[in-house]
């Protein structure tokens, strides 16, 4: 494994980061995003779960590999808690894969009113060398 | 078997931008009525505090806090904290207590101060309570959340913003004639269907508003009652209800399941339903939730809460009247304080003393709360039924 970077998700800089959680960001600074699975159960949860919310047992995380999805809804915040404020507007949306599970991340290149049942793409960013994103395309 | 437990008696704050007052004195100003009318300190058993977020006072201990201020230092107390249904929680809570036996009498008092800090902060605030992993860095905003499933909503039922915009437009006009309330003026459809957008297709005018205030009721056991009041009104039915953590995994946008759970329960420990209502306080944090909740109680099917706003059956003299104090909408939403305001109401209406007699309802005798907390991850439906 890599040497320990610290990383975040998103614009947020949540410090309470776990072994598994510094796992699966450092996969999505590979521009991998990681589901989990259950060890015992074999449920799978996105976004991952070190615990399996059925059993409680351990899950192990797993490449998730779906990239095509529709717009299941959306929102354009125009006035944002303070900690985004100097982002706003963004597009906050619910992607639906084929599969079912869902993802929620901003859309960042809208270019027209976004409309439910829109086909999305999964994307990635490095919002800097410490921030980063999975994000919705268009 | 549980005891009958009764709201006996309730008291109210002003709400609104409270710049003259932090949560203690808001909670005096809610309980002195309730002193006034005989029940003293040395007549309470207990209390439940109903404080939603230390984070905009710093307050910790606000139970110790409070009971300190008003004088209830020495009987037993406790807080809950249940995010926006905090209020009826703590009356659940407590509720619990008296029928149980442990208590016979209580006040449950719920609080909010939210104007001391911007309404910037006060958004990063509240929200914190969405999932602070998966959907805090992405920053949803309470609004946010709402608009998540008006966005569905109208996509679903192809309904357009003015179905909205009609609901604020009758919570203003009830506002304005509730002396308790917040911002108690009237709003021209146009002003509300075309305000400033916050979190689209949210509107400023689909907002609640961030307001400071307190409210406080007196419960008691069947058998006490009447030492306190000849106008009871009796808790029929308590529902409560649960939904998913994050809302990317409702299974629907367009209800709530944990209020619909909530309902359901409510009504039938009750033995009433819908029907049987003679009026409604529903959770309208924004406007889009109130038109979810006359699907999720069950005044309406699914689908048909256009309808029923274009119709205006939701007006007082409606097939339902809903909020008729101006609801969180335009009397305002001090979280802690909401639940209770809503029984507050409930109360007074069934009493014939609506504060201003120009929205009295007539004749109630059935109420119903429906009090949500954050997105719909708590939700309560209590059934109260008038004792005299
Ligand atoms: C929508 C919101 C961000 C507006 O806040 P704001 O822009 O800071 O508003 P201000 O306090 O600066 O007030 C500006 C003006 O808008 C009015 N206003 C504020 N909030 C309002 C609302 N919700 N509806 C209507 N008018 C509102 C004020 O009265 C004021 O009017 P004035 O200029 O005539 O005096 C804020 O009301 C809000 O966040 N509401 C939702 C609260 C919430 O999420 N609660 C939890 C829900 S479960
Ligand atoms: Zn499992």
């Amino acid at each position: 494994m890599a040497e320990k970077k610290e990383l975040y998700l998103g614009y947020s800089t949540d410090k309470a980061i776990t072994p598994f959680y510094q796992e699966f960001l450092e996969a999505l600074d590979q521009d991998k995003l990681m589901k989990s699975v259950c060890t015992q159960c074999s449920t799978e949860f996105l976004p991952p779960r070190q615990h399996c919310q059925k059993c409680l047992s351990e899950c192990k995380l797993e490449e998730f590999t779906e990239r095509e999805a529709k717009l299941h809804s959306f929102v354009i915040v125009e006035f944002a808690p303070e900690s985004l404020s100097s982002k706003a507007p963004y597009v906050v949306a619910i992607g639906e894969f084929p599969s079912g599970r869902r993802l929620t991340a901003h859309i960042t290149n809208l270019m027209s009113m976004p409309e439910v049942g829109m086909p999305l793409k999964l994307g990635f960013e490095h919002i800097d060398d410490k921030k980063l994103s999975y994000k919705w395309l268009v | 078997m549980a005891r009958k437990v009764a709201v006996v008696a309730g008291g109210h704050s002003k709400f609104g931008k409270r710049y003259d007052a932090t949560m203690r004195e808001l909670c005096a100003e809610a309980y002195k009525p309730i002193y006034d009318e005989g029940i003293t300190q040395d007549k309470i058993d207990a209390s439940v505090l109903s404080y939603a977020a230390s984070q905009f006072t710093g307050q910790g201990a606000g139970s110790a806090l409070i009971a300190d201020y008003i004088g209830l230092h020495e009987k037993p107390h406790l807080r809950v904290e249940s995010a926006c249904t905090t209020g009826t929680a703590s009356l659940r809570a407590a509720w619990g207590m008296v029928a149980a036996g442990l208590y016979d009498v209580m006040l449950v008092l719920g609080v909010e101060q939210m104007n001391r800090v911007s309404s910037a902060t006060a958004t990063e605030y509240m929200s914190q309570a969405g999932d602070m992993r998966w959907e805090y860095p992405f920053g949803i905003s309470f609004p946010a959340f709402y608009a998540l499933m008006a966005s569905k909503y109208m996509a679903e039922y192809n309904m357009s913003h003015d179905t909205l915009a009609q609901i604020s437009v009758k919570s203003h006009h009830y506002g304005a004639q509730n002396p308790k309330a917040h911002l108690p003026k009237e709003v021209s459809f146009e002003e509300a269907n075309n305000a400033v957008p916050i979190c689209r297709p949210l509107n400023l005018y689909d907002c609640s508003l961030i307001t400071d205030g307190a409210a406080a009721v007196v419960i008691a056991a069947e058998d006490r009652v009447k030492e306190f009041t000849d106008r009871p009104m009796w808790i029929r039915g308590i529902g409560a209800g649960a939904s998913e953590m994050m809302i990317q995994d409702r299974p629907s946008l367009t209800s709530i399941p944990g209020a619909k759970r909530a309902s359901k329960a409510a009504f039938e420990m009750a033995g009433l339903g819908p029907e049987d209502m003679n009026m409604v306080q529903v959770h309208d944090c924004f406007t889009i939730a109130e038109l979810i909740a006359y699907e999720d109680i069950g005044i309406v099917e699914p689908g048909k809460g256009p309808e029923f706003v274009e119709n205006k059956e939701m007006y007082h003299d409606g097939r339902m009247p809903v909020n008729i104090d101006g609801g969180l909408k335009s009397k305002g939403h001090p979280l802690g304080a909401t639940g209770i305001s809503m029984t507050y109401e409930i109360m007074k209406q069934m009493r014939g003393e609506a504060e201003n007699q120009s929205r009295q309802i007539k004749d109630v005798k059935y109420g119903l709360a429906h009090n949500v907390g954050q997105s719909g991850q708590f939700v309560n439906v209590f059934i109260f039924e008038r004792g005299f």
